[in-house]
């Protein structure tokens, strides 16, 4: 087509490319925490977030609660269920195969999205509370894209710190360092384990209370976030934390930069070629090393 | 008569009916049983990298997808007759998986699927630009052509040809080198196995079956769409079919593939909106209940040889 | 211990078929369909299939069809073109059904006409509005909408007739989306409009940030979209978002659902969408029709629902003249056909494709849909042009 690509649409899409990014990584961080302590990819972390959106939805629509309020209600409610998950499921298939861990996440992941059609419809739901943007010059800003920004932000240096400076933090990295070590350093690593699952379903739960303001909800809007985080935790080096923080804006600006000097069509198959490519040449991810 | 007498007459037996089936059966019964036989060949294919080797191909019906279209674009653009066009198919599968395995299969682990994963969702995205020849997500119509029958047969012989190779593959050295792999890499490079070499022939022959397969699905539905050749769930049914019956073994995967299907057709279709879930929680199930699947079970009960 | 089994499955098929052949003397009509009650049409399918039920009642009110009953055998195709392939030969050849109703979307129907053709079953098929479907020498399919390339022609019509110049076209990667936006840029390019921007994106894309971007850097006059439903409600939100203040824009499928207002509020308002039927359009029966949906199903009818029933009274109809329901006699009845129904009007060319029935192109108003176009079934005339987002 006939466009000529200037540079406020260059800054333009690397705006939005950055905004959508940190959401990515916050939602990721999860799916890297649990690979990171567990060894398992939990392709239920997208349904996850899944649910914390209809959380947020269903408070809103009922009780008209402000939905950025609702944050720790669905942090809180999908910090309970993923632990629940854990200790009833996912502690079966830690030691496993990953086939094992893959198929059980896969098999949960089919479950609670036809649990929520059942339950919920598959009517499309929205939260209608922040639209358009701020105009400043030729470049828009999204209104509720920039407040998820700053929300997803805040919880994800939050996480951070806690990770880094707390004991319970450091016994999450002792663990995803060395099972064997950690155990003999006196930490419990089946309660670890736990604390992993729904902190990272907390995370998911994050993500999906903030894009419910931006997208429509609906039971299999999760999916793709499954796949998504899978691209930034891979760009970023599995099971290396500000790794993912680095796949995720990598992700975002990629996604972004080539729908826009490419097709919208191709620019899914440009982010997995990436991540083969990353994959084959540098297994470390982008940042390369194991450091947590 | 010995059990092993008793199943070869059973086999017999089945397969004469089968043969005949046409004869008698209903349009329906023809086309599900082509169905079935497609899934055997699926699962039989997966089984034969990831059951032996360990190495989780979570993108395999890439393969199919690739075939279909592969026949599709020579019956509709070339116009090719549908039993070389679906040979092409197999070819076409096996060059992907030449292609795909050489670099992927140096990957381990949970690394080698997520790979495979994505290599499925780039040549979905692909097939869908490319549209002058694949008419992108219009999808490609193929002209009008009643060969029910004859797929059947064709189908029926692909499914059988996957299982006998199997068990040509477990009961020879190059299968117990898969297995080897499968045990333990290092050892097996140890012993002086050309482990890149064995993934990549087993990968090779595992695209095969789904490529030709895809190819006669393609020619029976006679219409294809990106999204209906290349869902992850196709997938995924393999795998659930192969672990339920029991990886790594003959009949396995024919267990699994008759099992499943034959209750999604019978027991399923009836209960619409809560067959999605019945199937993730057999697949959680499965996973926790009988990783070894029933074959494997019953192996381990009755002491069946390794070649069942 | 498998033959058993297959000796079993053989002597049941035999015995269902015998049964089937002894109840069909005097039993009831079985009308068969496949429909996406589950997977990625389950929505609009929902509507479809109460549509066809709705049908079944009105028709056993008035005494059945042929001084039968009329029953409808539905099963679920999961939305996916290989199921619905099995389950139409299964109709066919099992449950051996008198008569074959389509099932919804276009790909769906695409790969369903090949069985119907095979057995030589007149299938009538409400939902496939693909002209390519019916221009493929099948003798056997009718077609009751109207072709998805005319969805967007009010919106280039209205467009044109305003002196706007430019237009750019956005659609949804998949069949039916695709031939509307095909449709839509040669009606444009007739029409004297200058279509300066087309791109397709994947099913189930959410983000459209940077293809907006590139629509916003040439300032069309009108963005038209050939869109189902999710991506309806994105583009508008991600309009807003960016910004992007075309004079018109439009969409074909899901702009006429309830849901687009719930979901969107006042920002849908000005937004154009284009539908096969309406409630408010003045067809015969029409009101009636509404008001016994509403009240069986407890919601309102959209397009799909209404094609459902139209296009079911539309082949009772053609039995009910053919006096039979040999599948050539009624395929002759079916083709001289010219009926008005509440859904509008019915007539086929030697293909089976529709040539008679009207689309209409309506603007969402203070959260009601008004009838713009064409004049002489419009309620009101557009609001014009959209303003800016910031003046909405």
């Amino acid at each position: 087509m006939n466009v000529v690509i200037t540079p406020a649409m260059i800054a333009q899409v690397v705006i939005s490319g950055l905004l959508s990014g940190t959401l990515y990584a916050m939602v990721a961080l999860g799916l890297a925490l649990i690979f990171g302590v567990m060894r398992v990819i939990n392709i239920a972390h997208g349904p996850m977030l899944m649910l914390g959106a209809y959380v947020t939805f269903f408070l809103y629509s009922a009780f008209g609660v402000n939905p950025y309020l609702t944050l720790p209600a669905s942090m809180a409610v999908l910090f309970v269920l993923g632990m629940l998950l854990e200790r009833t499921l996912v502690f079966r298939v830690v030691d496993a195969p990953e086939l094992s861990s893959l198929l059980l996440t896969f098999g949960i992941s089919i479950a609670l999205v036809n649990l929520a059609q059942l339950a919920f419809t598959s009517d499309l739901r929205a939260v209608e509370f922040l639209t358009g943007s701020f105009v400043i010059g030729p470049v828009a800003v999204s209104k509720p894209r920039i407040v998820a920004f700053a929300f997803a932000a805040i919880i994800t240096a939050a996480a951070f710190l806690f990770l880094r400076n707390t004991k319970l933090g450091k016994a999450i990295r002792a663990t995803s360092q060395s099972r064997d070590v950690a155990m003999v350093c006196g930490i419990n690593v089946g309660r670890i384990h736990l604390i992993t699952f729904g902190f990272a379903a907390a995370l998911a739960a994050a993500g999906g209370t903030l894009i419910a303001v931006i997208v429509a909800i609906q039971p299999e809007m999760g999916q793709i976030w499954t796949f998504k985080s899978f691209l930034v935790i891979v760009l970023g080096g599995a099971g290396n934390y500000p790794g993912a923080l680095v796949g995720g804006m990598l992700l975002g600006l990629i996604e972004q930069l080539a729908s826009l000097f490419l097709t919208t069509q191709l620019s899914e198959a440009v982010a997995y070629v990436l991540l083969v490519l990353v994959l084959l040449i540098r297994p470390t991810g982008i940042l390369g090393g194991r450091s947590t | 008569m010995s059990p092993a007498r008793l199943f070869q007459g059973g086999l017999v037996v089945v397969a004469a009916a089968l043969a005949v089936y046409p004869f008698f059966g209903t349009g329906y019964g023809v086309r599900a049983l082509l169905q079935l036989f497609m899934w055997i060949a699926l699962a039989g294919s997966w089984n034969l990298i990831s059951g032996l080797t360990g190495y989780v191909s979570f993108g395999h019906v890439a393969f199919f997808g690739a075939g279909a279209y592969t026949a599709a674009i020579l019956i509709t653009n070339a116009g090719w007759s549908w039993p070389l066009a679906c040979a092409a198919a197999g070819v076409a599968a096996c060059g992907l998986a030449l292609l795909i395995g050489y670099p992927c299969l140096r990957l381990k682990g949970p690394y080698f699927a997520i790979a495979m994963l994505g290599l499925n969702e780039v040549l979905r995205a692909l097939v869908s630009y490319f549209e002058g020849l694949t008419g992108g997500g219009s999808g490609l119509s193929l002209p009008t052509l009643q060969a029910s029958v004859p797929i059947y047969y064709v189908m029926g012989l692909c499914a059988a040809a996957v299982t006998a190779l199997t068990y040509v593959i477990i009961t020879s050295r190059f299968g117990l080198r898969l297995m080897t792999i499968r045990e333990d890499e290092v050892a097996a490079e140890a012993m002086g196995i050309d482990t890149a070499r064995h993934k990549l022939y087993a990968f090779l022959l595992s695209a095969v079956g789904p490529g030709i397969v895809g190819g006669l699905a393609a020619r029976d539905q006679g219409y294809i769409e990106p999204i209906s050749v290349f869902p992850l769930a196709t997938t995924i049914t393999m795998i659930v079919m192969v672990l339920f019956g029991g990886k790594g073994t003959v009949w396995g995967p024919v267990l699994g593939a008759v099992i499943l299907f034959v209750s999604q057709e019978v027991v399923w279709a009836r209960f619409p909106y809560v067959h999605q879930l019945l199937f993730g929680a057999i697949i959680v199930a499965v996973v926790l209940l009988m990783p070894r699947g029933v074959l494997g079970i019953l192996q381990i009960k009755y002491r069946l040889p390794r070649t069942v | 211990m498998t033959f058993k089994v297959v000796g079993v499955f053989v002597a049941g098929i035999v015995v269902l078929a015998t049964t089937a052949v002894v109840v069909d003397a005097q039993g009831p009509i079985r009308i068969g369909a496949s429909m996406s009650l589950t997977g990625t049409y389950a929505k609009l399918g929902k509507n479809q299939h109460e549509g066809y039920k709705l049908c079944e009642r009105d028709l056993n009110a008035k005494g059945g069809l042929l001084g039968r009953k009329v029953e409808m055998v539905v099963y679920d195709d999961q939305s996916m073109p290989a199921t619905a392939v099995r389950l139409y030969e299964k109709l066919i050849t099992e449950d051996k059904v008198d008569g074959i109703m389509g099932p919804y979307s276009s790909p769906v129907t695409e790969a369903a006409a090949n069985v119907t053709e095979k057995y030589k079953k007149v299938m009538v098929s409400p939902l496939a509005a693909t002209t390519s479907i019916f221009r493929k020498g099948r003798k056997y399919i009718f077609m009751v909408i109207s072709p998805a390339e005319v969805y967007l022609e009010g919106l280039v019509d209205i467009a044109a007739k305003r002196g706007l110049k430019t237009v750019a076209i956005i659609n949804e990667d998949t069949l039916f989306s695709k031939a509307a936006a095909a449709g839509a840029t040669d009606l444009a390019k007739k029409k004297g409009l200058q279509v300066v921007f087309t791109e397709a994106y994947p099913k189930g894309n959410t983000d459209f940030s940077a293809l907006l971007t590139k629509v916003k850097s040439l300032n069309p006059d009108v963005i038209a979209a050939g869109t189902y439903f999710d991506d309806a409600v994105a583009l508008t939100r991600q309009m807003k978002e960016l910004n992007v203040n075309p004079k018109m824009f439009g969409v074909t499928v899901g702009g006429d659902l309830p849901e687009f207002y719930d979901t969107l509020k006042q920002n849908a308002e000005y937004i154009y969408g284009s539908t096969q039927w309406e409630p408010s359009l003045p067809y015969p029966g029409n009101k009636e029709f509404f008001d016994s949906y509403k009240k069986e199903f407890g919601h309102e009818p959209s397009y799909h629902s209404a094609a459902g029933y139209a296009g079911c009274m539309i082949y009772a109809e053609g039995v009910k003249r053919a006096g039979s329901l040999d599948a050539d006699k009624v395929r002759e009845t079916l083709l001289k056909l010219d009926m008005k129904t509440m859904f509008g009007e019915y007539k086929v060319d030697q293909d089976g494709f529709q040539v008679a029935h009207k689309m209409v192109l309506f603007q969402w108003y203070e959260g009601k849909k008004l009838t713009v176009w064409p004049d002489e079934l419009a309620a009101a005339k557009a609001r014009f042009p959209t303003p800016p987002w910031n003046q909405r």
